[in-house]
């Protein structure tokens, strides 16, 4: 009878044994795991396309000119707006560089104070403005078709005449001077700019905001045109 | 007289045989114990350590590496959208690998929730690559076999679309949608205890170039690894 408790008892510390190992062999770690998230948001991008031009100017000058790729701070001194100016009219070209991962609109709101007091004092529907044609060109660019929401130049004459009771230029066409744009308003809207490529890209989509005064026997004093842009992913 | 003397010698003779019987038992003197055992192939990959996140924005570790513990990390890339004026995001995860036979480390890997459209970010736009070293002396001598180009963020350049392409075969976890071998080699630890730190510790690299990615709130990334004896 104890010869067969000693067998039994060697035998649970064999299997005890045997277990401990298996345990052990399966133990070991031979998988793992990385995971990661991440996140792309939306990005829409305005800066300047370049530098501005001038025409039609009578003193003036560009007094802070754009830089491509930075960002849009242009200060224009427009001269004589009076009628010793005998240009058709004052024009300020801006280009306007557009980069997005997403759709855009390009708004705009502006504002024209002058320092007269008269109904023949500048006022914002005597600054014509207009978005011309739409660039979307280079290596990284989207093809896409945008919705240019104004008029395009406000010189065309489709897009202006002499008010025939009046007497004064009227900007006529939609959207073709800044009393549209007495709040925030679309000028331009469209689908994704950017194709997948990285930021160093320097390409985008441009496009020349033009604006244009017609010297006329406007009241006499200055007059401050502030134009702001927005972009937004809708 | 003579019966007498007989029967003595009979009995002396008997005692003589039985005094040799014994003598002949008496001269077991020795005996055997026999044991079997087994080595089995053993291969083991746990974490190396920390991770290392470099290039975000937004984004941190969320479970980290413990060195020689199983390998289970998450980690929050941040923003990888054009948004980010960083290079790369990069993050590198240390990996430790022991074994007694020759070994040989897969990987397989997936991108959830990225979009669906060419501008979507895709497996191809997440670099990969492995950077061992030469193994230490107090290692089993031998060649690892990497099956990567190493850092991801090394090299590379834009294709004809702009889009980042990463250098070489192997670089992206385009590469690695079904299991595949990133590393290979001889046996690594010497004949050393079990408990032994020494082992082959090896940085993977993942790496995203921040692009006009078409926007995306939840994208994930897992990469599984996994060690199988040669």
């Amino acid at each position: 009878m104890p010869h067969q408790k000693s067998i039994i008892t060697n035998l649970l510390l064999l299997i005890t044994l045997l277990l401990v190992a298996a345990v052990t062999c399966f133990g070991q770690s031979t998988t793992g795991t990385v995971t990661m998230s991440a996140t792309v948001s939306k990005f829409v991008e305005i800066n300047s396309g370049g530098a501005v031009t001038l025409t039609g100017n009578s003193g003036g000058g560009v007094t802070t000119d754009g830089v491509a790729n930075s960002p849009l701070a242009v200060s224009i001194n427009l001269g004589e707006l009076g009628p010793s100016n005998t240009n058709s009219f004052v024009t300020a070209q801006v280009p306007l560089k557009l980069r997005s991962n997403a759709n855009y609109v390009l708004s705009m709101s502006a504002t024209v104070t002058s320092s007269g007091t008269s109904a023949s004092r500048i006022v914002a529907s005597d600054v014509g403005f207009g978005l011309g044609t739409v660039s979307r060109t280079g290596v990284g660019v989207a093809s896409g078709s945008d919705t240019n929401a104004t008029s395009g130049d406000p010189t065309l004459a489709a897009n202006g005449s002499v008010n025939g009771t009046t007497g004064r230029y009227d900007f006529t066409a939609v959207r073709s001077n800044l009393s549209a744009f007495s709040s925030a308003t679309t000028a331009l809207s469209g689908p994704i700019i950017m194709n997948a490529v990285p930021r160093s890209n320097a390409n985008g989509l441009t496009v020349p905001a033009f604006f244009a005064v017609k010297p006329q026997f406007f009241e006499n004093g200055t007059t401050t045109i502030s134009v702001t842009f927005t972009v937004t992913a809708p | 007289m003579l019966k007498l003397t007989k029967g003595i010698l009979t009995t002396l003779a008997i005692a003589t045989l039985l005094m040799m019987t014994a003598t002949v038992s008496f001269a077991q003197t020795t005996g055997s114990v026999t044991m079997t055992a087994t080595v089995s192939n053993f291969v083991e990959l746990t974490s190396g350590g920390a991770v290392t996140l470099t290039g975000n924005s937004g984004g941190s570790v969320i479970t980290d590496g413990t060195a020689n513990s199983p390998l289970a990390v998450v980690v929050d890339l941040g923003e990888v959208g054009p948004s980010n004026t960083n290079s790369f995001v990069k993050l590198s995860v240390p990996l430790r690998l022991r074994s007694n036979v020759g070994y040989q480390l897969n990987m397989v890997s997936s991108v959830a929730g990225a979009g669906a459209t060419s501008f979507s970010l895709k497996d191809t736009d997440v670099g990969f690559g492995l950077t061992p070293a030469a193994r230490p002396a107090n290692l089993a001598a031998g060649v690892d076999t990497n099956a990567t180009p190493g850092d991801p963020t090394v090299g590379g350049s834009t294709d004809a679309n702009g889009r980042w392409v990463y250098a070489g075969a192997n670089s992206t976890l385009g590469a690695y949608a079904v299991s595949g071998a990133v590393l290979s080699g001889p046996r690594i630890n010497k004949t050393v205890a079990a408990n032994s730190n020494t082992s082959l510790t090896v940085p993977a690299i993942f790496a995203v170039k921040p692009q006009f990615f078409d926007p995306a709130p939840a994208i994930t990334i897992t990469a599984q690894f996994t060690v199988v004896a040669l």
